[in-house]
């Protein structure tokens, strides 16, 4: 297998089921560094994956993983570690155990494999509670440890299916770290969310799926620039949004206030980065109490939006 | 060294080994960790103790001596058994007829329509009507069968005439106030008796009575045994008793072997299997003179066998096969895969853990292999200690001189095989209906159970009907008929003997000679046969599975 040829390469790939579309026409090319594919529930992230795992065939179009069709061939698996979105797990092994016995399917010797497990789960940050029964753990170390069994033969390219998903914010920062890690050793990966905030925390270069298409693809805060110059709103909580409110409408990104709730103050701009430039500013010199600021259109639906021209 | 610095010893096999390893590990771990599991497994340990126990009580009561033909019993209650009375010509329903006893003698009578209705003397009565009697012997009884008057009993006659007004019943009298008497029985007494018309009165007398020693009941249990062993055949051929004859193909007929030892047969003659000797057998041999091909026993020949020599052997082995059959094979065999087999794949898919297994580097055909071979080696280990619990048992309690019956093992061994291939032909099918009807595919297996059960009777009572071949319990029964013949070459004596004799046996019906010899006749090629069909089975099962996985997209 030539280096050249991508760990991932879909052409012009479509999946549907039944009446159902769950990808169409899709062609991408993916190799190195981390990839966030976005989109919101049933965009198709689930089937792209499915389709490089091989449970599905494409109805249109070719899938490959390192150059080999996933669905006629296992081979490529010896290089990918997959981390689906399904929650269960066989909850009476522990978490050594369970990693090591998936190790040894890739033809591992018990011992080698257990020293693989033990690697992995202390790199996760598990080590500590390796040897207790999966159903024991929380969430967030279910999540962990799926990510452990799919490091566990040192893959040269890791699929991550919503791996933050339903985790606490300190698991969410551990499993970040551990992807932003495995990204700077030099291994491809792809993660999948519906979260434009924790993509963004991992990584810049994205996918955006939407309906079954590709929407996006290319580098996140281009992306996002685009978005800026579109109107935005940004929400204030504050004991005085009145008086606050005079102070922002004199000032150029400004073109408009709200006062949708008691206490809570709606700017709206132009330009996101240029309002949240001034915004400090403003704030201190109104000598105004504010407690919270919110983006509420800084998130994948207003970027999904944005995308398909407001039809979203 | 590789580039991953692996030993280049490492080859494809033997990465091939630690995935079967580890998918049949975890495969047996998680059948381990479901109490369905265990809670089959256990009822099927307690069948087999519930089985042993009944064996050992069973066991126990065959190799005690039993009366068969009923002829240790003194039914007349005068001290003598049956078969010393039918030795005697003397009947077991009249206590005044025994071996010895003064047998009657008639001397004159009074017809139904005889002119004279009177007569005068002192004799032994037996008849009917009107007696003035000078003296009646009062000690003179009988039981009721013997129609002895009993005259303790006689009451005064009631008004009006004997037999148009009243009647009594035979072995009564009744007394009139001149002190005659009506009658209607045996009696001794001396004086006149008149006969009313249409009836009837003989007289005679007894003959001398010597005393014949009472023989103990325990001689006519066990009385009558089989004079051959049932070990060597050629014991059987005599030259001069032998001649070759035409029965479904070119055999030996050897008349006359085996005696009637309690001559009940001798008293009537009976030649009911007619080659002109009364109370025979006719053995017929085969050409090579060393298989029974068919026993014809005259009546009352061989009717009441020692027990602890035939029936003992006959009832253990029935146990073993009775047991393999109907225990191991058609209820084991066919409960263990419904609810370890069925969902091994199915229940992965179901539970989305099918995802950690099939993200790694193996086949879904491999997967389904290594999958089915955890199951059996669990089941298989279960049937393994089963069986050799039960040989144990059986070949440490059962009949014979020697401490332990070696001769079984081969046979509990073989009922072991048997259930482990029906283990493997259903567990793959179960596992392949699993996979294509993943929601009714339970429905599907237990009609096919039932099917496989109605199958396997049918193969015990019809072993060459062609349907049952259809099924997988058939095959695996037959397995069973081939390793008890190969075993136990003498079985098919056995099973005859009890049919000849009239002997009460489950032989026959839970053994027959197996049927697929490919015209060799030979257990070995039967079980040749068996295994074959049954190992086809279960590839051809796997491999729809396998197909069907293989095309299946998972959600």
């Amino acid at each position: 297998m030539s280096d050249k040829t991508p760990a991932v390469l879909i052409d012009q790939a479509s999946k549907w089921y039944g009446e159902v579309i769950g990808i169409n026409d899709v062609s991408l090319a993916i190799d190195g560094g981390v990839t966030g594919v976005l989109g919101p529930n049933g965009a198709g992230k689930s089937t792209l994956f499915k389709l490089l795992m091989g449970r599905l065939k494409p109805n249109q179009g070719s899938v490959r993983l390192f150059g080999v069709d996933p669905w006629t061939s296992t081979a490529p698996y010896r290089r990918v570690g997959y981390v689906s979105e399904s929650e269960r797990m066989y909850d009476w092994m522990t978490g050594l155990d369970f990693v090591a016995t998936l190790a040894r399917l890739h033809g591992m010797t018990r011992e080698e494999a257990t020293a693989r497990a033990e690697h992995v789960l202390d790199f996760v940050g598990l080590s500590d509670v390796r040897n207790k029964e999966l159903g024991k753990y929380s969430k967030g170390m279910r999540q962990r440890v799926k990510i452990a069994h799919a490091l566990v033969h040192d893959p040269d390219l890791i699929i991550l299916d919503e791996p933050l998903h339903g985790c606490d914010p300190i698991a969410r920062t551990s499993i970040m770290s551990v992807i932003r890690e495995l990204g700077s050793q030099g291994k491809t990966v792809i993660i999948s969310s519906h979260i434009l905030e924790e993509i963004e925390r991992i990584t810049e270069q994205i996918v955006i799926l939407h309906n079954g298409r590709l929407l996006a693809l290319g580098n996140l805060h281009a992306i996002r620039a685009l978005l800026d110059k579109h109107p935005h709103r940004i929400l204030l909580t504050c004991d005085d949004p009145r008086s606050l409110a005079s102070q922002f409408i004199s000032e150029d990104p400004v073109y408009g206030v709200r006062f949708p709730e008691e206490g809570q103050l709606e700017i709206q701009t132009n330009d996101l980065s240029a309002a949240h430039a001034i915004l400090p500013r403003v704030i201190v010199d109104s000598g105004t109490d504010v407690s919270a600021i919110e983006n509420p259109d800084d998130n994948l639906e207003s970027l999904l939006g944005y995308l398909t021209g407001g039809d979203s | 060294m590789d580039a991953k610095g692996r030993a280049l010893s490492e080859t494809v096999w033997t990465r091939l080994d630690r995935k079967a390893g580890a998918i049949t590990e975890l495969t047996i771990r998680q059948l381990r960790h479901r109490l369905s599991t265990w809670v089959v497994l256990a009822v099927g340990a307690l069948v087999m103790i519930l089985l042993l126990a009944f064996y050992i009580d069973e066991i126990r009561r065959e190799s005690e001596p039993v009366d068969n033909d009923g002829d240790s019993v003194d039914w007349d209650e005068d001290g003598y058994p049956l078969g010393q009375e039918n030795k005697y010509g003397t009947s077991d329903w009249d206590g005044q007829e025994y071996p010895g006893s003064g047998y009657y003698v008639m001397t004159g009578e009074i017809d139904w329509n005889d002119d004279s209705r009177f007569h005068s003397g002192n004799h032994t009565w037996d008849g009917q009507g009107y007696l003035d009697a000078e003296w009646v012997d009062l000690d003179y009884t009988g039981n009721r069968w013997s129609g002895i008057i009993d005259w303790g009993q006689a009451n005064p006659c009631p008004e009006g005439d004997a037999f148009d007004d009243w009647w009594i019943e035979w072995g009564e009298a009744c007394t009139y106030d001149d002190g005659s008497y009506f009658v209607s029985g045996k009696f001794r007494a001396s004086g006149t008796v008149n006969i009313p018309e249409g009836y009837y009165m003989q007289w005679g007398h007894m003959t001398l009575e010597t005393y014949v020693e009472p023989e103990p009941a325990s001689m006519y249990i066990d009385e009558d045994s089989i004079l051959w062993d049932g070990e060597d055949v050629s014991e059987i051929y005599v030259e001069s008793n032998c001649q070759p004859g035409w029965y479904y193909g070119s055999v030996y007929i050897c008349n006359g072997f085996e005696v009637d030892d309690d001559g009940d047969c001798l008293v009537e003659m009976y030649d009911d299997n007619n080659n002109g000797i009364p109370c025979d057998v006719i053995w017929v041999l085969d050409a090579d003179r060393d298989e029974i091909v068919d026993i014809r026993a005259d009546y009352n020949v061989n009717e009441d066998i020692e027990e602890g020599k035939y029936q003992g052997e006959s009832s253990h082995r029935t146990f073993i096969i009775g047991t393999g059959k109907m225990a191991f094979v058609l209820m084991l065999g066919i409960f263990i895969p419904l609810f370890l087999a069925l969902g091994l794949v199915r229940d992965e898919t179901e539970n989305g853990t099918l995802h950690y297994l099939l993200s790694k580097p193996i086949h879904r055909a491999e997967f389904i292999t290594y999958r089915l071979l955890g199951y059996l080696l669990l089941a298989g280990t279960y049937i393994l200690v089963l069986v050799l619990l039960m040989a144990l048992v059986t070949s440490l309690i059962g009949p014979g001189d020697s401490l332990i019956r070696l001769s079984d093992f081969p046979v509990w061994l073989g009922i072991g095989m048997a259930t482990f291939l029906v283990l493997a032909a259903y567990g793959a099918l179960y596992n392949t209906l699993g996979l294509i009807a993943p929601k009714y595919g339970v429905y599907f297996c237990i009609i096919l159970g039932i099917w496989e059960f109605i199958m396997g009777m049918f193969t015990m009572t019809m072993p060459s009907a062609s349907v049952p071949m259809l099924s997988i319990s058939h095959w695996a029964l037959q397995f069973i008929d081939a390793i008890v013949l190969i075993a136990w070459p003498d079985t098919l004596q056995y099973s005859q003997i009890a049919s000849a004799f009239g002997i009460d046996s489950g032989l026959p019906f839970f053994w027959q000679p197996p049927v697929h010899t490919l015209g060799t006749q030979s257990p070995v090629a039967a079980m040749l046969v068996s295994v074959t069909v049954l190992l086809l089975i279960t590839f051809a099962m796997m491999g729809i599975g396998q197909s069907s996985f293989k095309n299946r997209e998972i959600m």
